[in-house]
């Protein structure tokens, strides 16, 4: 049953085994596994349902649909843009699909770093195993690789530079090359397809347009969970109240943290250590149209900047990206006749983003309300320098890939190199926060998991250190940044989450 | 939202704020007002289904918002359609009406900025809707280049709001060799 609270309206109290809040990359796999087990599940999310007959390809009406605050998040001072989900299948409905196993040397820093033994490979090949079935991961096809990314490729090799097509959670893709708008066909294995429906069937009650405002502990341990429908007046339209022995968050990276402060649950450690995969883009202008927005919009990855075996703590990949009219548009420098000559190129457009590994720090604190969380993050030094570098072999690979005139989007003056003789120009101007846009997909490690309640939020198995039931499932149990596209992580982790509780449901649920 | 006044207001006629430059310095230029613009993001949208009846801009606002977006997507070409007959002010106004509110309500408060900033932040002295082009254009980089952060984060998000309004017009596509959605 998937109810609009806000159209039901009236007030709710409801008993269940497991709330669930959130139903995203983590929340869907916790509410579909512990239902599918059995067990009576009530999932809130605070975002509406869009289904498939929703996602109409167009911007000015999917930006709001589908991401937090129309795709305009922002960290506090402006510098990083925050890009999150917010409707029923969270991030994984505008996500690019890269499907990346956790890598092997993050999972030992994560041991032997943070003192969580339990986290092997072997430990999390169940839940990988399982959270791959049901997203049906597959490598991406040769005829599947659109042709941004087979430029990009051909310019990486033309350097040496290694990389790999990615596996991708797609089925009978049409290649239509909207996936950032959500999927018009179906084709995209999001949750909203995948485990929103499995846990339907088993018989959740998912409320949505249902944003969580606390969650009640009692005794140290969780009791219950209020959620409010608020109108577009800002009007109270319903209340729910949903009493359960075992509280699921996985609100995000960005929510979760904010409803344990407004809660006063989590410990010191809660919000801090912010990650978030900041990444810089650099626009490259071919000869004759691509159209690179038409396509699988991500296949190809350039892996050559980032060795974790070597350095499990700093690197960076370079992904391909392309975008529509509005959002290219933000991306360019100027306003007036001088931006058009940017927009008017735009089919001979695309894009090369590095994406860092970031050891910097930020921190998340609740704001003046719900819809308005404080993100704050400062690049360090070292993380900066990669990122300039991360520029500088954006643009290098760009001109190798045939590109005639590269951009890097310096605000207010852009830096525009004409060849790859140029290029110390960009090592000239060191990527500083403010000077460069930057966005992140991936904000991460905001409850992370770890042994020691004064710097970490949740234990080995995702349960909060001070909050006996409570459980949190998304990527701010990353102890660190991740280093990869964090879809199939998340999902096992929530997997191997769900699968702990139900393991020990007689204790929790006494 | 609901509870902000809407009394109709000819473009023509300036609005009821704008009575006096100190009137409108105690207004824009309060702490609750300026401190606001740090708080302007584009957007979280409402719990909703559907597009939200009514309107987010009064006439007067509507008014400054079209001539800065007039000047912000400015192409110079001829085979351009001309802002006021396209959608783009109505479907930023909608955007807007979906804000959460909490967001949202500075958003008229930033325009009346625009619409002052010259007079008070630039001693230019005019109202940004009476300028020329060419003065419009020198206002509109000046909060681009300002010095103060503040300034111009709040001419980025006017800017994006812009952008997201015009080129989201399929009038508009043709001018950039976008050949739209497959549905």
């Amino acid at each position: 049953v998937i109810q609009d609270l806000l159209q039901r309206g009236g007030d709710l109290e409801l008993r269940a085994d497991v709330c669930v809040i959130g139903s995203g990359g983590g929340g869907a796999v916790a509410a579909a596994e512990l239902a599918v087990a059995g067990r009576k599940v009530v999932v809130l999310e605070q975002g509406p349902h869009w289904t498939q007959a929703h996602m109409t390809q167009r911007e000015e009406q999917m930006l709001p649909r589908l991401f937090e605050e129309a795709g305009m998040r922002q960290t506090v001072d402006g510098s990083i843009q925050v890009l999150q989900g917010r409707s029923v299948g969270g991030s994984t409905v505008h996500n690019l699909c890269y499907a990346f196993r956790t890598p092997p040397p993050i999972l030992r820093v994560w041991r032997e770093e943070h003192g969580l033994g339990e986290l092997t490979e072997e430990a999390l090949e169940p839940s990988l195993a399982r959270v791959e079935r049901h997203l049906k991961v597959k490598p991406i096809r040769e005829d599947e690789v659109n042709v941004l990314n087979r430029r990009i490729r051909a310019g990486a090799q033309k350097l040496g530079y290694s990389g790999l097509v990615a596996r991708h959670n797609r089925e009978g893709c049409v290649q239509a090359g909207y996936c950032l708008l959500g999927c018009s066909y179906g084709a995209k294995q999001s949750m909203l397809v995948t485990y929103v429906p499995r846990a339907d069937a088993a018989g959740a009650r998912i409320l949505t347009n249902a944003r969580c405002e606390q969650i009640v502990a009692e005794g140290g341990r969780v009791r219950r969970v209020f959620a409010r429908a608020v109108d577009v007046a800002g009007e109270s339209r319903a209340r729910v109240e949903v009493s359960a022995p075992v509280v699921v968050l996985a609100a995000g990276a960005v929510a979760s943290p904010d409803l344990l402060l407004r809660s006063g649950l989590g410990g010191p450690a809660v919000g801090r250590h912010l990650h978030l995969h900041p990444s810089v883009l650099v626009a490259g202008f071919w000869e004759e149209p691509l159209h690179a927005y038409r396509g699988i919009p991500q296949s190809y990855y350039v892996d050559e900047f980032i060795d974790l075996e070597r350095d499990p703590h700093s690197g960076y990949v370079l992904m391909p990206i392309a975008g529509f009219p509005a959002l290219t548009a933000t991306l360019l420098p100027g306003f007036g006749r001088e931006h058009h000559a940017w927009m008017r190129q735009f089919s001979r457009l695309g894009g090369l983003l590095a994406l860092l590994h970031d050891r910097s720090e930020g921190s998340v604190r609740s704001g003046s309300s719900l819809a308005q969380p404080e993100i704050r993050y400062a690049l360090d030094e070292s993380d900066a320098a990669q990122l300039t570098r991360g520029a500088r072999h954006c643009a290098q690979v760009l001109f190798a890939a045939g590109a005639r005139r590269v951009l890097v989007p310096y605000a207010p003056e852009p830096l525009v190199l004409e060849s790859p003789a140029e290029l110390a120009a960009v090592s000239a101007r060191p990527v500083r926060q403010g000077a460069i846009p930057l966005s992140s997909t991936h904000p991460q490690s905001t409850c992370r998991m770890g042994r020691d309640p004064g710097t970490s939020v949740v234990g080995p198995f995702g349960e909060v250190h001070d909050c006996a039931g409570l459980f949190i499932a998304d990527m701010s149990v990353f102890p660190t940044s991740l280093g990869a596209p964090p879809q199939i992580t998340t999902a096992a982790l929530a997997d191997r989450t769900a699968h702990h509780i139900l393991d020990r449901w007689n204790e929790l649920a006494a | 939202v609901a509870a902000r006044a809407r009394a109709p207001a000819s473009s023509a006629r300036p609005p009821a704020w704008a009575a006096s430059r100190r009137g409108f310095l105690r207004l824009a230029g309060s702490a609750t007002a300026l401190g606001a613009l740090s708080q302007v993001r584009v957007a979280p949208v409402r719990a909703d289904t559907a597009a939200p009846a009514g309107r987010f801009f009064d006439d007067g606002d509507t008014e400054i918002l079209t001539q800065v977006m007039e000047r912000i997507v400015d192409t110079g070409r001829e085979d351009a359609p001309p802002l006021r007959e396209t959608g783009a002010v109505a479907t930023v106004d909608t955007l807007c009406l979906q804000l959460d509110p909490s967001i949202s309500w500075p958003l008229p408060y930033l325009l009346r900025v625009f619409e002052w900033g010259p007079f008070f932040l630039d001693l230019h002295f005019s109202r940004f809707t009476r300028m020329s082009d060419a003065e419009k254009d020198a206002s509109l980089r000046a909060w681009m280049n300002s010095r103060l952060e503040l300034r111009r984060l709040a001419f980025l998000a006017v800017r994006n709001l812009c952008f997201v309004g015009f080129y989201s017009q399929e009038e508009t596509w043709p001018l950039i060799d976008y050949k739209g959605p497959l549905l």
